[in-house]
């Protein structure tokens, strides 16, 4: 195929090329850096948090009146959720993971803030803690019910011995087992490791220490505490239901607020970011539509306004494949000399982009993947017109317009 | 003239009308998705208190860990919150005109009218100079003075909503409302009020509603009411009572100065400087001096309220429509010059070549027009798409100020679309008006 001819006939008149490249161009620009957000947003939404979500509810209550008795209703409403059938374990905890609410501290591997520092947020629960959440303990063992302690409200004094998350243990002990080493608090108070949870996800998502999750066994205070459901796979709907009936019916002093799933919580936290993957798919979408249909519509009308000169050619000898082939090739010229110029564009975007919001660096198998969609639209929407154009009859050449 | 070159635009348009539609189309789309993001960044970017925004300051100091700055990304600024005793120290000096000490927390409101089910109110607990710094408006009765923030003195103010739910709409002042275990007589209600961003507290969110009640301060020590925005302690304290808490260097406290001119902005970075130096000298506060007041504007800024996502969406949304215009040009200036032997007529028989730019003009201003109205439309229903999907319990509040379609929009988008159409247009216009007539009055 000689494209000599296709080239020197795009010189006569480029405006119409240029046009279609740079518009193709601009599109390979936002898709590729648009694609990258989305699947990066996909990668944070889908990450494994390590707690088993879609069976998990929280029980939200505050005290009302004075028949509230601390500890003691406290572990008196344990008991009830626990008798009810569906339900796998329960505990009373301080915050809700990927909720975008709760506590941290920092201990360190020798006493006055001396040594490797870790960072934990913590959540305090009792025995069934472990259990409530569904996460799995590589190494050591849980606390029983004796270590659970309920300090006075302001208190700052530690548990005696606590679970750490893998993440946890490598900053704190890299290239070592963390399993019954001795760590201390902030005021140098001694801390037990029992045991290491595999992989644990806490309150803040956002945090680049997201998985730096540390179990308490400690009853929460009141002002915090809300109870934590684990039921049998597929009953949990029907569990949240016989939770709140039988709680509102226990008389002890304290309101039930509302009861809530994990999964919904963690929908909501992450609600942004599927809004933003979303916004940007509808916006691809919307943009390889568009690109679409203004090259069909192009290339349409440009078959329409050179039907005379190809019925000149089919008079002269030139098969149907030919004229086929000659509007594809120019079309495929046009596209090929926007992505090129694209993927300049695309890599400029991506640039401010990192530097400017923080974001990471554009990844150079992206703009292979844009390419290939680009080249694939504009072909398809190049296909009728070009086979519009080889059904023009060579008759045509011998009347006038 | 006008009508003229109007029905000469139709009856172009008319022509090609599949052309016709797919350049409106192309216009609309581009205007649908810069208005649904620019709604969304401009209820972000918005000014919650114009009048008074540059009077008043957020007051911050660094009274952070010599170690390590209080944000590791950002380590120039300091901490947005303050430990109890700076905010006792700077509320009780009256350095400022008017300045309000508060924080966000909780208790169960308990109804005297039956049928309404007690309910976890958020109350705000501040001094009493909240009211009239951030011109928060009353329908009933008043806030309270600095008397009763000491007693401190059993009186609330109930939200509007509060007042709807709790006493169904009527002027409460005077009654009673049970929170937590108190009572508390209400002396004022609001009117319906909920500045977005909420600029005085954006611990939780920086669109979330006003809270339900507000309490004098100093029930916050008295009852020690929970902290419901964030607490941060960088020094092992090792405390055991509220007291010890006070006296840490937990930082959990929100802090406003109302400083009226330039001068007693001065003034007033002065003082705290000077306190904090002194502070200095008693062993406290080991970072290099470092104390910021914000005005509300900076302080939006400062808290990232306008989030990184909606600056990249405002970019992508920018090119699209770029996109969109390319598409436009090409399509018109393929119909344009495919109509040229009909404008070389038109040329031939007197026709000046700024009538013909003139008349193809209005062809693009027409199209221009279309695609803003149908762009328009097609952001509304994307705006109530938005809502629809993400809109939760937890949420609603916030996005549907977010989504919320204002005039200044509506006039930026037509304007948009306008100016979308003219630039879109010009040069296939121009270049259809340098048309010798004659090359095509020969095929003829």
């Amino acid at each position: 195929m000689d494209i000599k001819p296709i080239l020197s006939s795009l010189r006569r008149s480029p405006t119409g090329a240029i046009l279609v490249s740079l518009q193709i161009a601009l599109a390979l620009a936002i898709v590729v850096n648009s694609l990258f957000i989305i699947v990066q947003r996909f990668e944070k939404v889908n990450r494994d948090p390590g707690i088993d979500v879609p069976n998990i509810f929280f029980v939200g209550w505050v005290p009302a009146t004075d028949k509230f008795q601390g500890e003691v209703t406290i572990r008196e409403d344990l008991a009830v959720l626990r008798s009810l059938p569906g339900v796998v374990a329960a505990t009373v905890v301080n915050a809700v993971p990927l909720s975008g609410g709760g506590s941290s501290t920092s201990m360190y591997t020798e006493p006055n803030e001396k040594g490797r520092r870790g960072d934990m947020n913590y959540f305090q629960v009792d025995e069934q803690g472990l259990d409530t959440f569904g996460v799995k303990l590589a190494e050591g063992r849980n606390f029983d019910a004796t270590m659970v302690t309920k300090p006075a409200r302001n208190s700052s004094t530690s548990p005696a011995g606590i679970l750490v998350t893998r993440d946890v243990a490598r900053d704190m002990f890299p290239g070592e087992s963390a399993l019954g080493k001795t760590i201390y608090t902030g005021t140098s108070q001694p801390v037990t490791i029992l045991g290491i949870i595999d992989r644990m996800h806490g309150s803040w998502p956002g945090w680049d220490k997201v998985g730096n999750v540390a179990l308490f066994p400690v009853i929460s205070d009141e002002t915090f505490a809300r109870y934590m459901v684990r039921a049998r796979p597929g009953q949990r709907d029907s569990v949240m239901k016989a939770a709140e009936d039988a709680l509102s019916k226990v008389d002890n002093g304290r309101v039930i607020l509302r009861v809530r799933s994990q999964e919904y919580v963690a929908a909501t936290t992450y609600a942004d970011d599927r809004a933003m993957a979303t916004y940007l798919g509808v916006v691809i979408a919307l943009l390889l539509g568009i690109s679409a249909l203004g090259i069909f519509g192009l290339a349409a009308f440009n078959v329409s306004t050179r039907t005379k000169q190809i019925g000149t050619r089919r008079a002269v000898g030139a098969r149907r494949s030919d004229i086929l082939r000659y509007f594809l090739v120019e079309n495929w010229l046009i596209t090929t000399a926007g992505v090129v110029v694209g993927c300049v564009l695309a890599l400029l975007l991506g640039y401010w982009l990192s530097t400017t919001f923080e974001l990471p660096r554009l990844k150079l198998y992206y703009l292979v993947v844009g390419v290939g969609v680009l080249w694939v639209v504009s072909l398809v929407a190049a296909l009728r017109p070009a086979r519009r154009a080889s059904m023009v009859s060579p008759a045509i050449a011998t009347r006038t317009v | 003239m006008f009508a003229y070159d109007l029905r000469l635009a139709l009856d172009s348009m008319k022509r090609h009308p599949g052309l016709s539609a797919l350049m409106v189309l192309a216009i609309a789309l581009g205007i649908a998705v810069c208005t649904v993001t620019f709604t969304i960044y401009h209820a972000m970017a918005t000014n919650p208190i114009p009048d008074k925004s540059s009077q008043l300051y957020a007051v911050t100091l660094d009274t952070w860990s010599a170690e390590r700055p209080y944000d590791d990304e950002k380590p120039e600024i300091p901490p947005q919150l303050l430990t109890y005793r700076d905010a006792m120290y700077l509320h009780g000096a009256e350095a400022a005109p008017r300045s309000v000490v508060m924080y966000k927390s909780g208790a169960l409101l308990v109804p005297e009218r039956t049928g309404v089910k007690p309910f976890n109110a958020e109350l705000r607990v501040t001094s009493h100079e909240f009211f009239p710094m951030f011109d928060v408006p009353f329908q009933y009765g008043q806030g309270w003075d600095a008397t009763a923030d000491q007693g401190p003195q059993p009186v609330v103010v109930l939200s509007h909503e509060t007042n709807e739910k709790v006493f169904g709409g009527e002027n409460s002042v005077g009654r009673t409302v049970k929170l937590g275990k108190n009572e508390y007589r209400v002396v004022g209600v609001l009117r319906p009020w909920a500045p977005s961003p909420k600029f005085f507290d954006l611990n939780n969110g920086s669109f979330e509603d006003p809270e339900d009640a507000y309490i004098p301060y100093g029930w916050g020590k008295t009852l020690e009411l929970p902290v419901y925005g964030n607490t941060n302690c960088w020094k092992p304290e090792g405390g055991e009572t509220y007291q010890d808490f006070l006296n840490s260097e937990c930082i959990w406290l929100q802090f406003w100065a109302e400083l009226p001119t330039a001068a007693d902005r001065d003034k007033y970075q002065a003082f705290v400087d000077n306190y904090a130096r002194s502070q200095k000298a008693a062993g406290r506060m080991p970072r290099p001096l470092n104390n910021r007041l914000y005005d509300v504007a900076q302080w939006l800024d400062r808290n990232e309220v306008v989030q990184r996502d909606n600056r990249v969406l405002i970019g992508i949304a920018l090119m699209f429509l770029g996109v969109c215009l390319v598409n436009v040009v090409g399509l018109l200036l393929a119909k344009f010059l495919n109509a040229a032997p009909l404008t070389g007529l038109r040329r031939a028989l007197g026709a000046s070549r700024r009538d013909i730019v003139r008349q193809h003009m209005m062809e693009v201003l027409v199209i221009g027009l279309a695609g803003g109205v149908l762009g328009l439309l097609l952001a509304v229903g994307g705006l109530a798409g938005i809502r629809a999907i993400y809109s939760s319990d937890f949420t609603r509040s916030s996005y549907e100020r977010l989504t919320e379609i204002d005039p200044v929009v509506v006039l930026i988008t037509l304007g948009l679309s306008l100016l979308a159409g003219v630039i879109a247009g010009l040069y296939p216009s121009w270049r259809i008006g340098r048309t010798a007539p004659a090359v095509y009055l020969k095929t003829q």
